[in-house]
């Protein structure tokens, strides 16, 4: 993480965009006062057969996966000894420090005993059957492993100087960089855990997620697209913070990754299908119905993902990558999307649409999570540049 | 080096991948009969017997004054006419008609052997007791909804409109007292004698029985005998079970395979743990590594 030349972008910090984000933000805290006021039915559509909406599906599992750029560059870095692709490491760990917090904070409007949350942390209420209590557990971790990784970025900045405090941060840092192994083993096992766990979650739901979804590899089929969907962030990421794209070196780099997105978007592809081939549900696929509506959606997402990066040509152009990657995040998120919300359900008849409220303490929560993203970039070296 | 460091990452994730592509093929064992009827033994529970039924609603009523539950009113605002089971209500006796046959059914919690409920609570506020009660502990719970989103009889309530919600369920009469008693509120009130209270083993002798001795009055099948794992509350009907409303299930919880699942890969967590040193080595080898060409300039 030392190895980066990386520097704050600087720069007015209340533009003209994190203005508007946070005028979205504050629409969503103000919702937010009325949920805690008169409870989750005062603000959203959630009722005892869908109680499970967009705040537990949008903000923490599909955000959750969204910001796995950090997994998926860690795991790239660092095992696979590209150190070509170190920076994009700070960027990718920074927004999935951010994208967890707030995946764990969306937790305590979500859950209805949002002040029993820390039954997690006691023992005597530990339940090791449930996947739900593994995932929790993993992603508190992961957050203060998230923590550590990006702590080196936040030291940086204190270090000029020759006070006290800054040669005690100076050995923090040392400190920091020498077991970076093994935080960074960490950070790449507890997001391999904890993803597939979130697929997991669907697997006691039994038959009331349809067949088109509901396997007992779920787990896999998580994990595989969250990996690609985390390429998908750092490569979108990268090309909206950074110019360093219009040189042809760097966007050799940024192809390889698309490259490996495409990869796995493939694999997961592959696996979808053949899963749904074997048990026979594709059969469902041509009902007509809003679940067929919604299956071919997620595939024609993930094939327009694969296809925009197909071959090396294509993935030298930036639009092409930029565009493929948004939809390979879009394939996975309408796949979770589809699997907790579209495919399930509980009895016939059954619908749910979330209400206006609920849909800005979502969005509200996205764009003040956005806006300290810009923020912190801006203030700390996060983004990496070149040295000319 | 390189290439020797890219091996030792695809053995380590070779090993990982086994366990996790291994684990939903490890045969799990659809719930055996004799399994069931061995975690039986020492359970209580109900039959509910459609036929018997008369659809009087006194079950209703003394449902919600064993556990103090408000009146759920109709338009006019005098009658207590729940449309389904709710935070508000425990129990309800419903009524399924069409030109040829009509038959009344309740519902509460079914009490499953295997509840999936129990398997997805995250922090042990759903229990399942040794006398087969499934109840819930508000101390424990977070209201994370992972019950009712496992149910599949869509039992647990959740109070949405309170900001202190709580999960509501029947719990056959454990809070209140009456089980210790040996009773529930429902079945003691019950005029037609068609809801039946005690051993689950003696209520499935009864039920065959009844099947047997009136051939053509009942449906073949006991539901609750084996679907979802087995339930604790089983009813004997006149017409079909899909037709009152209770789903198609396979005859093991969702919850083994959950479990199955969880309990092979993170079976006394071995694989993590010899995944996270693969993990440690690979990655210090090769931070080592770029260290050291940083230091050799080219």
């Amino acid at each position: 993480m030392s190895h980066v030349d990386a520097k704050p972008l600087g720069g007015k910090i209340f533009t003209k965009p994190v203005i508007l984000l946070l005028i979205g933000a504050s629409v969503g805290i103000y919702f937010l006062t009325v949920r805690y006021a008169h409870g989750i039915g005062a603000v959203s559509n959630l009722s005892d057969y869908m109680p499970w909406g967009i705040w537990k599906v949008l903000n923490v599992i599909v955000g959750a996966a969204l910001v796995c750029g950090g997994y998926a560059c860690a795991f790239t870095v660092y095992l696979f000894n590209q150190g070509r692709y170190h920076r994009y490491v700070r960027p990718a760990l920074l927004l999935s420090l951010l994208g967890y917090s707030f995946a764990g904070f969306s937790l305590f409007y979500d859950v209805g005993r949002y002040w029993g949350l820390f039954n997690f942390l006691i023992p005597k209420y530990w339940q090791g059957n449930s996947v739900l209590f593994e995932v929790g557990l993993c992603v508190m971790t992961y957050i203060c492993v998230l923590t550590l990784e990006i702590a080196p970025a936040i030291i940086e900045k204190f270090l000029k100087g020759d006070g006290r405090l800054a040669q005690m941060l100076y050995m923090l840092y040392r400190l920091l960089d020498r077991f970076l192994f093994l935080i960074i083993s960490f950070g790449i096992l507890l997001p391999t855990m904890h993803q597939s766990g979130l697929g997991g979650l669907a697997v006691v739901m039994g038959q009331k997620i349809s067949p088109l979804w509901q396997t007992p590899l779920i787990s896999l089929h998580h994990l595989i697209s969250c990996i690609a969907m985390g390429y998908g962030c750092v490569i979108v990421t990268e090309l909206m913070i950074s110019k360093d794209y219009q040189e042809k070196s760097h966007m050799a780099i940024l192809s390889k990754l698309a490259k490996a997105m495409r990869t796995f978007m493939f694999v997961f592809l592959v696996l979808r299908l053949s899963e749904v081939l074997r048990t026979g549900a594709i059969l469902q696929a041509f009902a007509a119905d809003l679940d067929s509506l919604a299956f071919w959606t997620e595939m024609l997402l993930i094939g327009g993902g694969i296809y925009m990066a197909r071959n090396a040509d294509a993935r030298m152009v930036p639009k092409n990558i930029f565009l493929g990657s948004c939809l390979t995040m879009a394939a996975g998120s309408l796949y979770r999307i589809n699997v907790y919300i579209i495919g399930f359900h509980p009895a016939p008849n059954v619908s749910y649409f979330p209400s206006v409220p609920e849909l800005s303490i979502s969005l509200g929560m996205i764009c003040l999570q956005l806006a300290l993203f810009i923020t912190i970039i801006k203030t700390f070296p996060i983004v990496a540049y070149e040295r000319r | 080096m390189k290439n020797e460091s890219r091996r030792q990452f695809v053995k380590t994730m070779a090993a990982a991948g086994a366990g996790l592509l291994a684990a939903p093929l490890v045969p799990v064992q659809p719930a055996a009969a004799n399994a069931i009827r061995e975690r039986r033994d020492p359970e209580v529970g109900m039959l509910y017997d459609a036929t018997k039924c008369i659809g009087c609603r006194a079950c209703e009523v003394a449902c919600k004054q064993a556990n103090q539950k408000p009146t759920e009113y109709d338009a006019a605002g005098i009658w207590d006419a729940p449309k389904d089971l709710s935070a508000k209500t425990l129990t309800l006796v419903k009524l399924y008609k069409d030109e040829t046959e009509h038959s009344f059914v309740k519902r509460q919690c079914m009490h499953c052997v295997d509840p999936a409920c129990v398997s997805g609570c995250p922090t042990s506020a759903m229990i399942k007791q040794p006398n087969g009660a499934v109840t819930w502990d508000a101390k424990a719970c977070v209201g994370c909804r992972y019950c009712q989103m496992g149910c599949p009889f869509n039992i647990p309530k959740y109070e949405f409109d309170s900001a202190y919600g709580r999960i509501v369920k029947c719990d056959l009469c454990s809070a209140n007292g009456l089980l210790a008693q040996g009773c529930t509120a429902c079945s003691q009130a019950c005029p037609a004698g068609a809801i039946l209270f005690g051993r689950q083993k003696g209520l499935l002798q009864i039920a065959r029985q009844r099947i047997q001795a009136n051939p053509g009055r009942y449906q073949e099948k006991i539901f609750g005998e084996f679907d979802s794992g087995g339930t604790g509350v089983i009813y004997l009907s006149g017409v079909s079970f899909d037709k009152l409303g209770f789903p198609d299930l396979p005859e093991y919880s969702a919850a083994r395979i959950s479990e199955g699942i969880q309990h092979t890969i993170y079976n006394n967590m071995i694989a993590p743990i010899l995944i996270y040193f693969g993990l440690a080595f690979v990655a210090f080898r090769n931070i080592r590594m770029a260290h050291k060409q940083k230091e050799e300039p080219k």
